[in-house]
C-alpha cells in the first residue's frame, strides 16, 4: 500500500470525530462594519490602513494622484511597475516618462519602489487584496522597499466576508486562475528581535496607498 | 527533531533557575495575550466568544469529514497544477523533499517557518545530502544561527535579548555593533535578499488547505513567506493532513482568527492564498508547486479520544497563557511544540512514556482552553494523558509530590480524574494556607477565577518534588 492509501485507510476505518456538529449557519463577519454607505467605507479603509503604518492619499483627481506618485519616486530614476493596463490611473505611463523615470523589469532587486494597482480593499482591516497574472508581476509588491498602490474607491469593500461574496459571485474558476492572491494589511513587519514593531523585515518598509475617488464622475 | 521530552525536569530545572529567561519569556507572553485579548474582543466579548465557538466548529466539522476532504484537496491541488505527495512519517517527508531537490538540481534552498519541518528534522536531511538551507523568518534565522531549537511556535526567539541577538550577528555574520534593533533587522534583511535571490528552491509550511478550491494558505508578517513562494524556481509546503479545511467561507473565518489570537493583529500582514504553481503568461512565481501531505502521527490520533487537538491551529495563545511555559520557558518542553499545546502534543506525537513529564506540567488552571481560539479543551487531555500513563503503569508524578493520599483512587478513572483535580488544588492552595472547597468541580471552577494559583501550584510541585529527589539523592 502506499502511504496515501494507508493514511487514507487509516482515517476511514477510525471513529468519526465530531460527527454531530451542525452545518454551517450564516457567518458572524469577523471584523464587522457599522456602516457600509461608499463614503463611510473610504473613511474606515483609510483609518485603519494608517493605523496599520501606511500613508493613504484620498485624491478626487488624477492629477493629484499622478503629483503624489511622483513625490513617494523624489529622484529615483527606476521603478518597478505592473502593466498600466491594470493600474486605474490612464495617464500614469506618460507622467513617468515625463518625469524621466523608467519601469525596470520586475525582478531587479536594486529598484526602491514599486507600483500596483489592487483588485480589491477591505475596509475593516485597511487591507488590499492583489492576485498575481499577466502583466501583474508579484515581485512589484514584494522586493522594493516601497510600495505604492493605487486602488478605486469603489473597490473598497466591508471586509473579507464581503470580498469572498464578489468571489463567489463571479465564479470559482476566476479565483483559481491566479496563482497568488495575497492579501496585504500594512508593510512587512516582525517583532522577533525582543517584541520591538520593526517595519521592512523582507517585503516592503513602507506602503502608500493612492485612493481614487470619484474620479468617473 | 529527536524529542528531549524525557529530560524536561532537569531542563525546567536549569530555566527555573534562570530569572533573565523568565523575564524576557514573562514580558513577551504577557504582551502577546494582552494584545491577543484586545483583538479577539475588539466587537466585544460576547462577538469574542461566538467567533470561538463558530471557528471550533469550522474546525470540528473539518475533522470529521478528514478524508473526504483530503481527497478533495488531492484533486483540487493537481488541477490546479500542484503535485500532491503523501508522507507517513519523517523519513519519508525527507526522502519526498530530497527527491524533488534531486529532480530539479536543487543546490539552495530558502525556508519559511515550517513547524512540521522541525518535527521531522528536515534541514538536517537537507544538510546531509549536501544542500545549503537558510532559514529565513527573522527568529527562525537567528536560532538557526545559534544552533538552537525554536522555543515559541509564533515567536521562536522569544527567549533571547536583543544583546544576545546582537552579538551572535556580530560573531557569527561581522555585523558593526550596534544595539539597534532596526538596524540588526535591516543587516539581516541584507543577508537574506542575497539568499532568496540565488536560491533553487522555497520551503514553506501551510496554515490551511481549501478542500474546495485546491488553495495553499499562508499567513507570515515579514514577507519571507511570500519571497519563498514567488522568487524560487521549486516550492515545496510541508501541510499536515489535519490543515484541510472545507470551504473558502470556513477558511476566511479561520485565517482571521488565527491572527488576532497569535498576535493581536486583525490579519497578519500577507495572507496568502496560493493555487498552484505560476500560469503561462505570468511574469514570476515557481515553476513547481509540490504539497506534502504529512501524517507523523496525526491518523494514530484521529479516531482517539484526542482527536480534538487536531484541530488546532497554531496560534500560540495557549503558550501565552501558560503560567508554566512562563516560568521554565519553551526549551524544556524538549520537542517542536512548548506550551499546553506540546504537553499534549509531543506524547502524542512521539511516545507517551518518553514525555511522561509533559502532561504533569500544568496546573490545569484552564486558561489554556479559555484562550484557545478553536476551543481545545487541553486541560481534558492533559488529565486524560495522566490516566493513560498510569495504565500504563507509570507512577503519577502527583505521588512523587507528596499527595499519596490520593493514590488508591487512581486506579478508577473516575476517581482519579477528581483525586487529579482536588488534588491539583490542593497542591496551589494549602502552602498559602487558603481553604477552597475541595469537591472536585467546585475546588475546579473556583481556581480558574484565580489563575495566579497556578504558577504557585507548580512551584510548590516543583519544591516538594525536589525536597524528594534531593532525599533519594542523599539515600
Ligand atoms: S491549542 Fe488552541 S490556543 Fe493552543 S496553539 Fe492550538 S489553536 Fe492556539
Amino acid at each position: 500500500m502506499t502511504s496515501r492509501e494507508t493514511i487514507l485507510a487509516r482515517l476511514r476505518a477510525a471513529r468519526r470525530p465530531f460527527a454531530d456538529t451542525p452545518p454551517p449557519g450564516d457567518y458572524l463577519p469577523v471584523a464587522p462594519v457599522d456602516d457600509e454607505r461608499p463614503a463611510a467605507l473610504v473613511e474606515h479603509f483609510a483609518a485603519r490602513a494608517e493605523a496599520l503604518n501606511c500613508t493613504v492619499y484620498r485624491c478626487t483627481d488624477e492629477r493629484a494622484a499622478l503629483a503624489a506618485i511622483l513625490d513617494v519616486i523624489g529622484a529615483d530614476r527606476q521603478v518597478l511597475c505592473w502593466d498600466f493596463a491594470h493600474i486605474p490611473l490612464p495617464g500614469l505611463g506618460a507622467a513617468l516618462a515625463r518625469a524621466g523615470v523608467a519601469v525596470a523589469p520586475p525582478s531587479d532587486p536594486s529598484v526602491r519602489v514599486g507600483i500596483t494597482g489592487a483588485d480589491a480593499a477591505l475596509a475593516a482591516t485597511g487591507s488590499l487584496v492583489i492576485a498575481s497574472g499577466p502583466g501583474k508581476p508579484r515581485q512589484v509588491s514584494l522586493l522594493p522597499l516601497v510600495h505604492v498602490a493605487v486602488v478605486r474607491a469603489d473597490q473598497i469593500v466591508p471586509h473579507l466576508e464581503a470580498w469572498l461574496a464578489t468571489v463567489r459571485a463571479r465564479g470559482l474558476d476566476a479565483f483559481q486562475a491566479a496563482s497568488s492572491t495575497v492579501i496585504i494589511s500594512g508593510p512587512s513587519r516582525t517583532a522577533d528581535i525582543a517584541m520591538e514593531l520593526i517595519l521592512g523585515m523582507h517585503g516592503p518598509g513602507e506602503l502608500h496607498i493612492v485612493v481614487l475617488e470619484d474620479t468617473s464622475a | 527533531m529527536r524529542s528531549q521530552a524525557a529530560k524536561f525536569v532537569a531542563a525546567a530545572r536549569r530555566a527555573l533557575a534562570d530569572p533573565p529567561l523568565q523575564d524576557a519569556v514573562k514580558r513577551a507572553t504577557d504582551t502577546a495575550a494582552r494584545k491577543r485579548d484586545l483583538a479577539m474582543f475588539a466587537h466585544g466579548r460576547d462577538h469574542g466568544e461566538a467567533l470561538r465557538q463558530q471557528a471550533a466548529a469550522a474546525r470540528r466539522r473539518a475533522l470529521s469529514r478528514l478524508p473526504e476532504l483530503l481527497e478533495q484537496a488531492e484533486a483540487h491541488l493537481t488541477a490546479n497544477g500542484a503535485t500532491v505527495l503523501w508522507a507517513a512519517d519523517a523519513a519519508e517527508v525527507c526522502a519526498h523533499v530530497l527527491d524533488i531537490a534531486a529532480r530539479h538540481h536543487v543546490r539552495r534552498v530558502t525556508k519559511s517557518k515550517s513547524m512540521v519541518s522541525e518535527e521531522v528534522g528536515l534541514n538536517d536531511a537537507l544538510a546531509e545530502a549536501g544542500i545549503e538551507v537558510l532559514e529565513t523568518d527573522l527568529g527562525e534565522y537567528i536560532i538557526q544561527l545559534a544552533g538552537e531549537p525554536p522555543s515559541h511556535i509564533v515567536t521562536p526567539v522569544i527567549h533571547k535579548s536583543k544583546e544576545a541577538i546582537r552579538d551572535l550577528f556580530v560573531q557569527r555574520l561581522g555585523m558593526p555593533p550596534t544595539d539597534d534593533a532596526p538596524t540588526m533587522a535591516r543587516f539581516a534583511r541584507g543577508h537574506l535578499r542575497a539568499a532568496f535571490l540565488s536560491s533553487d528552491m522555497g520551503i514553506s509550511g501551510g496554515n490551511f488547505i481549501i478542500a474546495e478550491t485546491g488553495t495553499l494558505c499562508l499567513v507570515t508578517n515579514e514577507g519571507n513567506g511570500r519571497m519563498v513562494t514567488a522568487l524560487p524556481r521549486v516550492h515545496v509546503a510541508l501541510v499536515g493532513i489535519e490543515k484541510v479545511v472545507a470551504t473558502l467561507e470556513e477558511y476566511v473565518l479561520l485565517t482571521q482568527v488565527l491572527p488576532r489570537s497569535a498576535t493581536g493583529q486583525a490579519m497578519a500582514v500577507y495572507t496568502h492564498m496560493i493555487n498552484g504553481p505560476r500560469r503561462a503568461g505570468e511574469p514570476d512565481g515557481p515553476e513547481a508547486l509540490y504539497v506534502v501531505l504529512v501524517d507523523n502521527g496525526r491518523s494514530a490520533i484521529y479516531g482517539t479520544s484526542y482527536a480534538e487537538v487536531l484541530g488546532c491551529i497554531r496560534c500560540g495563545a495557549c503558550i501565552n497563557a501558560c503560567p508554566i511555559y512562563e516560568a521554565t520557558g519553551g526549551h524544556a518542553y524538549g520537542w517542536v511544540y512548548p506550551g499546553p499545546i506540546g504537553a499534549v502534543l509531543t506524547p502524542l506525537l512521539t511516545d507517551l512514556k518518553d514525555a511522561s513529564a509533559l502532561p504533569h506540567a500544568s496546573s490545569l488552571c484552564g486558561k489554556c482552553k479559555e484562550v484557545c481560539p478553536v476551543d481545545i479543551d487541553l486541560p481534558r487531555m492533559l488529565l486524560d494523558l495522566r490516566y493513560d500513563l498510569v495504565e500504563a503503569g507509570h507512577m503519577p508524578w502527583l505521588w512523587d509530590a507528596g499527595m499519596r493520599a490520593w493514590s488508591t483512587a487512581t486506579r478508577s478513572p473516575r476517581l482519579f480524574h477528581s483525586a487529579a483535580r482536588a488534588a491539583q488544588i490542593g497542591q496551589g492552595l494549602l502552602p498559602q494556607g487558603r481553604k477552597v472547597p475541595l469537591g472536585p468541580l467546585g475546588g475546579w471552577s473556583a481556581s480558574r477565577e484565580l489563575p495566579r494559583f497556578a504558577r504557585q501550584s507548580f512551584r510548590a510541585w516543583w519544591a516538594a518534588r525536589n525536597q524528594e529527589e534531593d532525599r533519594h539523592d542523599q539515600s
